[in-house]
């Protein structure tokens, strides 16, 4: 070992397979560098990071900020496993199917839910979808201002997936409060916790469906076979416990973000307003430019690639984001282009965990936004407002308060 | 096979692989014996194939229309793979997923059709 390896070692507690020049500091919870402008400051913060580094800071792990790289790891799932999901490390990591599952096991699970997620079912949505996203709206349309996340973009998602899993919308504002809270724990009893109360409200709706079915996600589930058997109540609560993290909280997220950008661009929204057949490919560049999601995979195999030496038990976090804000895959990666052509982007990831929602997400990102198009042509960011952020596996942006003019 | 299969020594032989996409418009590539037909038509950036998932059988966005005389050549696909076809939105009795489709040397010359769309 080299005596700078063993100075970083005793200062930093870098382990001994780390190279010196793989080391880049960075806390994926609460970087400084980090603004409003999430992933703008993130690629920022990164310029001059190697494609794959090591923070020392939470218990130390891998970050791989290049897309090709990101696809391969997510796809070699026999070193790169998906089984443990939290940095730091923690005992007993919460399971959730099929995310935490690595292939071939995942594929049953993945055809048990992708009925409901498929294009065609997502399209029957779209009316229901745009009933909601005009509700919303027309609340605010007459104010001249809104907070864009506390008032439509965090209601507008999980309203539908509410709808979708069968859940009652009294219980709504519960609901987020405990998603919000499991996003920010970080200890294991938390984890524990929380994972406890989501698990408990669709404990208490598998109980009522068994007695009145209906036409919702969770009935669905409770009558599926995977490999000629029934789902078990404890699979099914565990699908129900990623869908409802992964419905809650990413749409609200890019959509917020998005906004947030589209505020700073009156020609784009111009362009928007006056041609809204524009809309599907300006949602799909606020998606490339919005990453929210880091995925974490944890090495089960030692290996050596691209330089790195991987070890057992390391934690790899692949930061999404960093794929669509590459120049390397996007002239002016910060621009917001309505025009090009291949938005190059790992937004919903790839490989066996690639988002189930995606086609969900993509057509409730378009809904609300060609609904507001169409009553708030032009809108712009409240001068001096802070609107904080949330940073980690997950990024959210906490408020979005808009104004517009309003004609009397 | 009354094609010439290119070979070069040390190197997959290649194979041509022909399209139509739902417009009228045709074209052709080249396919390295062993890749899948999917990872084929992506470098060779043919229209229509969008592979979110890169081959791992969860998103069916590579799906293809093999032409009939050459359906009943391929190996039968697995009930996975039907089940993802039929949630798509254009399902027809010759429809695969093309990262599912290794090819080999007896498929030079197959023709396939590009759906409409693939979400
Ligand atoms: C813009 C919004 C969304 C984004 C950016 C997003 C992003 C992602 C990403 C990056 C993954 C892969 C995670 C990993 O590999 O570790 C994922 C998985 C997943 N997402 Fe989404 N998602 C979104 C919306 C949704 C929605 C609306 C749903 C469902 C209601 C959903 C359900 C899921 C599920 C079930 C998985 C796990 C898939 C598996 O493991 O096979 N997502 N999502
Ligand atoms: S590439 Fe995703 S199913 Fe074929």
């Amino acid at each position: 070992m080299s005596t700078t390896t063993a100075t970083l070692e005793k200062t930093l507690g870098i382990p001994p397979h780390v190279k010196p020049e793989q080391v880049f500091e960075f806390d994926i919870y609460a970087d400084p560098r980090i603004t409003d402008d999430v992933q703008g400051s993130y690629a920022a913060a990164l310029r001059g990071a190697p494609d794959i580094f090591w923070t020392p800071a939470n218990g130390g792990h891998w970050m791989v900020q290049r897309g090709d790289l990101i696809t391969e790891i997510v796809k070699d799932y026999e070193i790169f496993s998906a089984r443990e999901m939290q940095i730091p490390r923690v005992p007993d990591p919460p399971y959730m199917i099929p995310l935490s599952v690595d292939p071939p096991a995942n594929l049953p699970y993945r055809a048990a839910l992708m009925p409901k997620f498929s294009p065609r079912e997502v399209a029957k949505l779209e009316p229901h979808m745009r009933e909601i996203a005009t509700k919303l709206i027309d609340e605010v349309v007459a104010k001249g201002e809104c907070d864009f996340i506390r008032e439509i973009s965090s209601r507008f998602p999980v309203s539908i997936f509410m709808e979708l899993m069968g859940l009652p919308l009294e219980k709504l504002r519960e609901f987020r409060i405990i998603a919000d809270n499991y996003f920010n724990a970080r200890s294991n009893e938390d984890l524990a916790r929380l994972g406890g109360q989501i698990m408990g409200i669709f404990s208490d709706l598998m109980e009522i469906r068994a007695r009145e079915p209906r036409d919702d996600l969770v009935t669905s589930l409770m009558n599926t076979e995977v490999d000629g058997r029934a789902l078990t109540r404890d699979e099914i609560l565990a699908m129900c416990l990623v869908l409802f993290l992964g419905g809650m909280d990413t749409v609200t997220n890019v959509s917020g973000f998005t906004f947030q950008r589209l505020a700073e661009e009156p020609a784009v929204q111009a362009r928007m307003a006056a041609d809204p057949t524009l809309i599907p490919r300006a949602v799909e560049e606020g998606i490339r430019l919005h990453g929210v999601i880091c995925t974490p995979r944890v090495v089960v195999q030692d290996t050596d690639k691209h330089g790195v030496s991987f070890r057992t038990g390391d934690m790899v976090l692949n930061i999404l984001s960093q794929v669509g804000r590459d120049n390397r895959a996007n002239d002016h990666a910060d621009a917001f282009d309505i025009d090009r052509e291949n938005k190059v982007h790992l937004t919903f990831s790839t490989g066996p965990h690639l988002c189930l929602g995606h086609i969900l997400a993509r057509a409730e990102i378009r809904i609300l936004t060609e609904e507001w198009f169409k009553r708030i042509p032009s809108f712009r960011a409240k001068p001096g407002a802070r609107h904080g952020f949330r940073i980690g596996t997950v990024h959210a942006l906490e408020a979005l308060p808009l104004e517009w003019d309003v004609s009397a | 096979m009354g094609r010439a299969i290119a070979i070069s020594r040390g190197r997959p032989p290649l194979v041509q692989i022909h399209y139509r996409t739902h417009d009228g418009r045709s074209g052709a590539f080249e396919a390295k014996v062993g890749q899948s037909l999917m990872a084929a038509a992506k470098s060779a950036n043919v229209p229509g194939i969008i592979a979110e998932c890169g081959g791992s059988m969860v998103c069916g966005t590579c799906h293809v229309f093999i032409d009939e005389t050459w359906f009943a050549k391929l190996p039968t696909a697995e009930p996975m793979e039907t089940d993802l076809i039929d949630y798509g939105l254009y399902p027809r009795p010759t429809s695969r997923l093309s990262c599912q489709i290794t090819v080999t040397e007896a498929m030079d010359g197959l023709l396939l059709e590009i759906p409409p769309s693939q979400h």
